[in-house]
């Protein structure tokens, strides 16, 4: 079973414990913008929402979603960011 | 077509503008969407609350309709200041509750004018539909939107364009007007059988809006805010927190210069906690009960009145005494109070 233990290193983690959707999403985006092709973003947040936005919004834009996990009280969830191309 | 196109689409993930999505996206447009966070929405507020009563989590359906279309989508937040004097200040006037929908939409749509201005598009679409809504998709009200947006000509409802005159991206050739569509009206047939076409099986049902604004509960609270502002001698206006407190707990108007807001649940007593600074926390002692909190500037009748409501909603209520905590800033006192019994009173001070 996939774990926190087998995602890769971020390059960096942004903590939105406490701010609600959209939040996590929108600090997520801000934060993908300033990252390399192929780093991972891990985004922790402690809205439940995050375990079904952050698939979609990896769908929408083409980032590659690791996963995402309930650590306590809160979520974890790991982005490889990935390029544009192919992007109509 | 001449050259490639870009749009910006505005969408809730409702089934009309997934809809418009789809259409001007079989067109090869390139198409960056946007959702715009007002504060306001019934489903961000569900979520906030710890979901549904039945256990599950409302999904985002705007970042659904983007991934299953895969179009980039971006967040606007016009939650603040400027918004909320729109809402207490609007132009064309309140919808039969508390929502300014013209004026809204003037709003949303100027600053996704910004917004295309800024990424180089050619044009926004939304998934309006002429005639389905009496304030706002009425033939007038569009034009008035397009007009005072500053999108005269750039603005596409791909749902209904065959009945609205033809846009600059029509006239240029960017979009084909000919795969647009002529629908309007209340009926969402027509929808229902082009999400058949489109291969579009995933969206939610048409329930009436998203939005708190058209909310009859909520507009009493909403226009009570306002009415007691003024009557104390402040100004008619709204604070970010009154957004979030105006979708918590019971309200009860004790006087134009004091309310009540009592908890409901265990997640509302949480919220409640996060907006204490400026306010009386009152909870009973001893017995469960909910958190309360009461703004403004209470009389002594009015504390003890606000006292007694909040220990009859708590397990103390069939006591004959309860004590009540107040805590104001560093100011900590108890008091000694009946449980309030008389339905007939709570309802009066009900909003």
């Amino acid at each position: 079973m996939t774990a926190t233990t087998d995602m890769p290193a971020p390059a960096r983690t942004i903590d939105t414990s406490g701010r609600l959707c959209p939040y996590p999403i929108v600090e997520t985006a801000k934060a993908i913008r300033t990252m390399d092709d192929g780093a991972v973003l891990l985004v922790v947040a402690t809205d439940p929402g995050i375990a079904l936005d952050m698939p979609m919004w990896c769908r929408a834009t083409r980032n590659e979603h690791l996963g995402t996990f309930r650590e306590g009280g809160a979520w974890k969830s790991f982005v490889r960011k990935r390029g544009r191309g192919g992007r109509p | 077509m001449t050259r490639p196109a870009k749009a910006i689409a505005m969408i809730s993930g409702g089934l009309d503008s997934t809809l418009a999505l789809a259409l001007v996206r079989r067109q090869g447009i390139a198409v960056k969407a946007i959702n715009f966070y007002t504060g306001f929405c019934i489903t961000e507020t569900q979520r906030r609350k710890g979901g549904r009563a039945d256990g599950t989590v409302p999904r985002n359906e705007a970042l659904r309709a983007a991934a299953d279309l895969e179009v980039e989508i971006e967040y606007v937040d016009v939650s603040g200041g400027p918004y909320l004097d729109m809402l207490v200040h609007p132009r064309y006037g309140y919808g039969k509750n508390a929502n300014p929908c013209v004026d809204c939409r003037i709003f949303m749509m100027s600053r996704a004018r910004e917004i295309m201005l800024a990424e180089g598009a050619d044009f926004v679409f939304t998934g309006e539909v002429l005639g389905q809504r009496p304030k706002s998709q009425r033939r007038d009200t569009l034009r008035i939107i397009e007009r005072e947006s500053g999108l005269e000509g750039r603005l596409l409802r791909p749902l209904s364009a065959k009945l609205l005159p033809p846009t600059v991206p029509e006239q240029e050739g960017l979009v084909d007007r000919e795969r647009l569509l002529d629908i309007s009206g209340r009926s969402r047939l027509r929808q229902m059988a082009l999400a058949r076409e489109l291969g579009i099986a995933d969206f939610p049902q048409p329930a009436g809006g998203c939005c708190y604004l058209t909310d009859e509960s909520f507009a009493r609270k909403f226009f009570d805010v306002l009415d007691a502002r003024e009557a104390a001698g402040e100004e008619r206006r709204l604070v970010p927190d009154d957004v979030v407190l105006l979708s918590t707990g019971r309200h009860f108007r004790l006087s134009p210069r004091a309310k009540l807001v009592v908890g409901r649940t265990e997640v509302e007593n949480a919220l409640l906690e996060h907006h204490v600074a400026g306010r009386a926390r009152v909870e009973a002692k001893g017995v469960l009960g909910p958190v309360a909190l009461v703004e403004g500037e209470p009389t002594w009748e009015e504390r003890v009145l606000a006292s007694r409501i909040v220990a009859r909603y708590g397990k103390g209520k069939d006591l004959p005494k309860v004590e009540v905590e107040w805590r104001e800033d560093d100011l900590v006192e108890t008091y000694e109070v009946e449980p309030e019994q008389d339905e007939a009173r709570l309802e009066a001070l009900r909003v």
